[in-house]
């Protein structure tokens, strides 16, 4: 059934952006031969990419080579747009679950506090710090993280890859904007659900609050919480350009502005539809989930 | 709420995560170090001399290649892998003597051979190089014997030695080009060259590492490695800089340099350069086709603001087509704001009203669209309503280099100018001659006259004659029928820890790490 959506959305995706990468202006054989080639090597190199063929039928080869796994050669780089992916994929994903696993881990235990102590003066402070993190742009929060961490403490490295500890600014800077926003659906839901009559019937029962708390109220808040975090994860997975980018990380996000400002096809068009795939069976992988901690879900 | 809330709540997940990913490796510590960091915004595309037109490619190939001349820091000629060369009276004839025992990086031995099979390479139309353009003047390179090597030329060229020594007439190892072919200097086993460092590895927009050649003929260089890294974001780097991850940065965002050049341990490099920045004329395009016009839009920019309010202590306003650092560039003036001036020159032309005109402008240029913004209000002055349209950059080449004249829309369109050879031949000739394929020609600038000049000062070999003719071909093309609004000759400047001595950076817009020392 899952499978049912999951082909339909890929085809999608793949002819739109096949569409949109040759609506938009900018050539890549011209960009690819530089400023001072001759029109001579533009039209080697537009012969060579199989740009002059029309377009339909550049479609049609573009669909069935990426249905054997075959995504073509980057126009800017030169190497097999799968390996291009291959090398670039581990940092992108790693940064994504950290960020998740952050805002998750982050996200529920302030959203739960919040509600536990609601109108409380702990509840407003992680009411605001949330609302601030929502809505600082990632890009500024990711500076002011190295500005204070890298520059003023010293305590982490400011940019690059190469060790874990590098990853800890990109991925708070991801996570804590993520987890923002679980905070805040971890603590309405927590709140509507701790106003129910089975809970103070519960109470009433002798259970502990604790354990009403713990057992009963919270287990009611996951599904919006993963729906929420399964749908992050696409954000997550647009929001690492940025992040990327400020932190100089070798990831898909980065793969794919240079691919756009070159003009470089292939490379759109592969990585699009390997991070469309990923979504498309994340949130797939999420439904599911839903279903195993909510049983009425289940049809 | 401050941004002081959220940091203690920062700094303890900092720390809660820092432990949960386990023991990470220290930051590197101690007094002296052997290894060099250089943050620049772009990973190098290619290291094949042949196939690069991008300033971050040059600076890598620049430590890894040498041609038979080079430029020193003061854009001299010198002399590398060639001791000694001479002219013969035809003007056409070259002769390079070459150094002995200088050896590629994996040992084979250097000699005329290598300097003929590099520009057989560079000159075979079927493998269609992006340098081709810049040898077309060459008729044949030819092996005299092992240590001297003959060139010909077509006719007499007067840039000729500015363009052996240009990056891209670096020798290349025949051996390794060989096997690898068009993926020559795509990886580090396909890179092979002469110069004091050579690579060890390339991971892809993560790092290049670089490592010196002991016993090079110009001598060892004093730090043993240098790893070149590309970081894309401008604020990304100066912090990264002042939080000592790296030791010297490039293009530093002219908003930090005021900042930086008063920080404590950072030091601000600065040079000359031969890049301008200009606004130029589509002048097909009415009424811009009429050289009084494009002389009122001259004579309304005051480009003494624009320097003092967007690019303080980062540039000089421009006094001729070429920065003074060039070969053959003559002082012809600022040219000063004159709104009366510029009036009656609309008057003359049939616009005393003035006139809509359109400013592409892209943000790939430091400022791009300030400056567009600056000149579209300085012009309104004299009835002149720009409307600025801002492109990015594959859109911008796109109309410069993809589409016939008649279909190209801009009108006045912003361009950073640099001829890399640092000689008036490849900073006039490709940009403002008439030319059927309009080469690097985006406004379609015609004048009969300066199409003369140019071509005479091309075939010139007699110094003092070459200079006069571009001297007029300037006069020309920035005062009597300008091509463009030239606003400002850039400086090139990079910034570096204070630790770091012998860095030094090039007009051409690389920096010369050789003689780099790290304490």
């Amino acid at each position: 059934m899952a499978l049912a959506r999951v082909v339909p959305s890929l085809v999608g995706v793949s002819v739109l952006v096949f569409l949109i990468v040759h609506a938009i202006p900018g050539d890549p054989a011209v960009i690819a031969a530089g400023l001072e080639a001759t029109p001579d090597t533009v039209e080697q190199i537009r012969r060579n990419l199989g740009l002059d063929r029309p377009l339909p039928e550049q479609f049609v080869t573009f669909v069935s080579r990426a249905l054997q796994g075959e995504l073509g050669t980057s126009i800017r780089t030169g190497s097999p747009v799968m390996e291009e992916i291959i090398s670039k994929f581990p940092f992108t994903a790693i940064l994504a679950l950290c960020s998740v696993l952050v805002a998750a881990l982050v996200g529920v235990v302030a959203g739960v506090v919040a509600a536990v102590r609601h109108n409380g003066w702990v509840d407003h402070l992680v009411m605001s710090t949330t609302l601030l993190a929502v809505s600082t742009p990632g890009y500024w929060l990711g500076l002011m993280l190295m500005l204070t961490f890298s520059v003023w403490l010293g305590l982490l490295p400011a940019i690059g890859a190469s060790t874990p500890l590098h990853f800890v600014l990109p991925v708070l800077t991801l996570g804590l904007q993520s987890a923002g926003e679980v905070a805040r659906m971890t603590r309405a839901t927590l709140l509507d659900v701790l106003g129910e009559e089975y809970l103070r019937a519960a109470r009433a029962r002798g259970v502990s609050w604790r354990r009403v708390l713990w057992r009963h109220a919270l287990a009611n808040t996951l599904v919006p919480i993963t729906t929420i975090l399964g749908l992050r994860f696409g954000g997550l997975l647009a929001g690492t350009v940025l992040v990327e980018s400020v932190f100089a990380i070798p990831g898909m996000g980065r793969m794919m502005v240079e691919a756009v400002v070159a003009r470089d096809f292939p490379m759109i068009q592969g990585g699009v539809l390997v991070v469309a795939t990923l979504y498309v069976v994340v949130n797939a992988a999420t439904d599911a989930l839903a279903m195993v901690v909510n049983p009425r879900l289940r049809t | 709420m401050s941004v002081r809330g959220l940091l203690p709540c920062a700094l303890a997940l900092t720390l809660a995560v820092a432990a949960g990913c386990g023991g990470g490796s220290q930051r590197e510590g101690g007094a002296t170090r052997d290894t060099l960091i250089f943050a620049a915004p772009a990973d190098a595309t290619t290291l094949d001399p042949h196939n690069t037109t991008d300033t971050e490619s040059d600076q890598v190939i620049g430590m890894v290649f040498e041609g038979l001349l080079g430029f020193d820091d003061q854009m001299k000629i010198v002399g590398r892998l060639a001791e000694t060369w001479s002219v013969a009276p035809d003007g056409v004839t070259w002769t390079f003597n070459l150094r002995k025992g200088v050896a590629f990086h994996d040992g084979t031995p250097f000699t005329a051979e290598a300097v003929r099979a590099t520009f057989a390479r560079v000159l075979d139309p079927a493998q269609k190089h992006k340098r081709l353009p810049l040898f077309v003047m060459l008729d044949r390179v030819e092996v005299v014997d092992d240590y001297t090597v003959r060139f010909v030329t077509k006719y007499q060229f007067g840039a000729f030695e500015p363009t052996i020594a240009h990056i891209s007439s670096a020798i290349l190892n025949p051996a390794v080009a060989n096997r690898f072919g068009l993926g020559f200097g795509r990886s580090a086993e396909a890179t092979s060259g002469t110069g004091p460092y050579r690579v060890v590895s390339w991971k892809k927009d993560q790092e290049i590492v670089l490592e010196r050649v002991e016993g090079h003929w110009r001598g060892t260089p004093p730090t043993r490695r240098l790893i070149y890294r590309p970081i894309p974001e401008g604020a990304s780097r100066v912090l990264a800089l002042e939080a000592g991850d790296v030791d010297v940065i490039s293009r530093v965002p002219p908003p930090e340099l005021k900042r930086l050049e008063a920080a404590e341990g950072i030091q601000l490099l600065k040079t000359v350069s031969i890049g301008a920045q200009q606004f130029r004329f589509n002048v097909t395009k009415k009424p811009l086709n009429d050289a009084r016009v494009r002389q009122a839009i001259s004579h309304a920019i005051d480009r003494r603001a624009i320097v003092d309010q967007l690019v303080t202590g980062f540039a000089t306003p421009s006094t001729g087509a070429l920065t003074p650092i060039m070969r053959g560039y003559a002082n012809l003036g600022e040219i000063p704001r004159d709104l009366d001036k510029a009036r009656a020159l609309l008057r003359e032309a049939g616009y005393p009203n003035g006139f809509p005109l359109k400013i592409a402008t892209t943000p790939r240029y430091p400022m791009g669209v300030e400056l567009a913004e600056a000149v579209a209000s300085q012009l309104k002055p004299i009835g002149i309503t720009a409307s600025i349209q801002v492109f990015d950059w594959a859109t911008m080449v796109q109309f410069w280099a993809g589409l016939p004249p008649e279909k190209n829309p801009q009108e006045m369109f912003i361009m950073g100018a640099g001829a890399s050879t640092a000689d008036a031949d490849w900073g006039l000739r490709p940009i403002f001659r008439t030319a059927p394929t309009n080469e690097n020609n985006y406004g379609y600038y015609s004048n009969a006259e300066f199409d003369r000049v140019i071509e005479a000062a091309m075939r010139e070999t007699d110094e003092a004659r070459r200079l006069a003719l571009y001297k007029r071909a300037q006069e020309i093309v920035y005062l009597e029928d300008p091509g463009a609004v030239w606003l400002f000759d850039n400086f090139y400047i990079v910034a570096a820890r204070a630790g770091v001595e012998g860095v030094s950076p090039s007009p051409l817009g690389v920096v010369t790490f050789e003689r780099a020392v790290v304490h």
